[in-house]
């Protein structure tokens, strides 16, 4: 089988996914997914991704019936609350099953490329609890406005390198951790946190994320003794979503919705909406919907929200898009940002605000629904690492991009 | 026959190595561009890369990321650079040219589209980094079924290994022997295996190797002369250019210097 090619059907997703990347990665990518199917048949390995997720991470995470605002709404509201995961989101998740695998291959050093911080810390937080080389490379505009996370970062032994080039953003970070990865893959893994790149990441990053939706599907049949009417979720990359949709697909009377960046609207040109203003393209190793001009080049995405601030999408997000199994639609920052406010102050929640997009739709949503039906949102941060882009927001200053 | 196959034969009987540089398509600007392609020709560049500028360079290191940036920022596209490689061919440049790009640059322009212009503008090879092997099978169908379709050059990399007959078994004009790992343009530090590497690729391969990354002078590939049958030099060159003014005689100084010194005096 090794580099025999030609069966690589399996890593696509429809017409979507593969693996666009450098000969010199394919082996890297072959050894990764024997690695990885081998992993996740070992009772071993599983028994040990568990041990973490709930020793250490604090799984399982509540799945709350927000009472006031399901008041105001009318219509059930649960949040799953992925922001109560140690180190606040829920990047951890996929962190941790990564680098165990990671250690199981015997690799030392991992490197991670970062938005929002959140995946950097989780990536910092898993090396060092497993001792491990951490490198995290990120945008320089990015490491303005979460500097809080650069400093967790620090903090927790990681070396974080900054990556000026394009709009030094999550894009240009991901560029440079391929660069490095490509030069370094002898002994250095890879932690990708969104579902994206090159097969086999975005069915990686799904499967040590659809612990976010195994758990709130049961936690809502004991509830409700019955199936959510609708399942919504912010959309980036498309980690936090994938995982929340992942055992939900197959229940067809489920409404899925994934929600991504406006920015300052659609129409304005300034958003990362991929699918909703984006073509078929190919960066980061995989074919998805990209936001592009006509010659093939990648235009900024912009998002008041570092972690949705990509120009593409995961390649299953585009598959489940394109079959209309998930209904993608999109927010701007000022919506969300409203909605951050409101649960703030209806809750007692300070959401991050990548998950005050999901927020932003649901109340949206909430209004053609039922008293009687039910939602549910991820929550998947806390909004601690936004409070300087939150003041300089509410304070009227714009923000930083 | 192909340009590139053809001056590779010729190079074969001679018992020369051949010499291949790599450029920015699209700098200093267009005309500059042309002038330097001509240059090169007569200074006796024996294959011709040129580089069509894409906003994510992710098999580049810093020096042809920077080009790139630099070139879209002058308004270089496909279309334009067909346009110029056009314009040099109706003026007689005949050296063989060879794309190098990223895939979704192909991919905007339409696959079958691409293909057709490249054998009417004279394209004789494409080198695609973010397309390996397993992927290429769309565009090898099309590339079948055009006549004068660019040949799709295939890259080697050190930790290819057990993959390497399987890359050579239908390439055509050269193998592309990456000789680091990693991104262009790292300074002569070749893998630590290179000469059992590029021996093994020379003992499966059927066509001429030619080695690439990281080299600045011929003697950068003294060592492992007798297991290649050519190299390319493509960030040196750049910066060669971009620090003299994109100066042609700095171009053709040092490319005759170059393979003077590997292929012995001329």
């Amino acid at each position: 089988m090794e580099g025999k090619g030609k069966q690589m059907n399996h890593s696509y997703y429809g017409e979507y996914g593969g693996q666009y990347i450098s000969e010199a990665l394919m082996n890297t990518l072959y050894e990764l997914e024997t690695a990885f199917q081998d992993a996740i048949k070992d009772p071993l390995f599983l028994q040990e991704y568990h041990y973490y997720l709930k020793e250490y991470v604090g799984r399982e995470t509540p799945l709350y019936l927000a009472g006031r605002l399901s008041e105001e709404y009318g219509c059930k509201i649960y949040l799953k609350r992925e922001d109560l995961n140690h180190t606040g989101a829920h990047k951890i998740n996929n962190v941790i099953g990564q680098i165990l695998l990671a250690k199981r291959m015997g690799k030392k050093k991992v490197i991670a490329e970062t938005g929002a911080g959140q995946h950097g810390v989780a990536t910092a937080t898993g090396a060092a609890l497993f001792n491990m080389e951490c490198t995290v490379y990120m945008g320089t505009e990015d490491i303005e406005r979460q500097h809080l996370n650069v400093m967790r970062m620090e903090m927790l032994g990681a070396k974080v390198v900054g990556v000026r080039s394009g709009s030094n953003t999550l894009k240009d970070a991901t560029n440079e951790a391929i660069r490095t990865w490509a030069r370094t893959a002898e002994d250095t893994f890879y932690i990708i946190g969104s579902a994206v790149g090159p097969h086999p990441y975005p069915k990686m990053v799904k499967e040590f994320q659809k612990i976010i939706s195994v758990e709130a599907k049961r936690q809502f049949l004991e509830k409700e003794q019955r199936l959510p009417d609708v399942v919504m979720a912010c959309v980036g990359g498309g980690s936090n979503s994938i995982g929340m949709f992942a055992e939900f697909i197959e229940d067809k009377e489920v409404e899925l919705i994934g929600v991504e960046a406006a920015g300052m609207g659609v129409s304005s040109g300034k958003h990362a909406a991929a699918m909703a203003a984006g073509k078929p393209g190919i960066l980061h190793g995989m074919k998805s919907y990209l936001l592009q001009d006509e010659d093939g080049n990648v235009k900024l995405a912009h998002s008041i929200s570092a972690g949705l601030d990509y120009p593409g999408v995961g390649p299953e997000h585009a598959f489940l898009h394109d079959t209309k199994r998930v209904k993608y639609v999109s927010v701007t920052d000022q919506e969300a940002m409203e909605a951050l406010s409101i649960l703030c102050k209806m809750e007692g929640i300070i959401p991050a605000i990548e998950s005050s997009h999901a927020l932003a739709y649901a109340f949206k949503k909430a209004k053609s629904m039922k008293k009687n039906q039910a939602m549910i949102v991820c929550l998947s941060g806390r909004g601690d690492k936004d409070a300087a882009t939150i003041e300089s927001y509410f304070n009227g200053e714009g923000y930083l991009n | 026959m192909n340009r590139i196959e053809e001056k590779l034969e010729r190079l074969k009987k001679e018992q020369k190595k051949a010499f291949i540089t790599y450029m920015a398509a699209g700098l200093p600007d267009m005309e500059g561009c042309a002038a330097l392609i001509k240059a090169q020709e007569e200074a006796g560049t024996d294959i011709l890369e040129l580089g069509i500028p894409f906003s994510d360079p992710v098999a580049d290191g810093p020096v042809i990321q920077e080009a790139s940036y630099q070139s879209i920022l002058k308004g270089t596209n496909l279309k334009k650079v067909f346009d110029l490689v056009e314009k040099v061919r109706s003026e007689g440049v005949n050296v063989p040219i060879v794309f190098m790009m990223y895939f979704n640059t192909i991919a905007a322009y339409g696959l079958a589209a691409f293909v057709s212009k490249c054998a009417t503008a004279g394209i004789d090879g494409l080198i695609v980094p973010d397309l390996p092997y397993e992927e290429q099978g769309q565009l090898n169908k099309i590339l079948d079924k055009i006549e004068d379709a660019p040949i799709l050059i295939q890259l080697v990399s050190p930790v290819s290994k057990q993959r390497i007959p399987m890359l050579l078994q239908h390439a055509r004009g050269f193998v592309y022997c990456v000789s680091s790992m990693g991104v262009t343009g790292q300074d002569a530090k070749f893998h630590k295996d290179i000469l059992s590497y590029l021996e093994k690729v020379k003992s499966v391969s059927k066509i001429p190797v030619m080695m690439g990354f990281g080299i600045r002078t011929a003697k950068d590939i003294e060592p492992m002369k007798e297991s290649i049958d050519g190299c390319i030099v493509g960030s040196y060159f750049c910066t060669l250019l971009a620090q003299n003014h994109y100066s042609v005689d700095v171009a053709k100084e040092y490319i005759s210097l170059f393979k003077k010194e590997m292929n012995g005096v001329e």
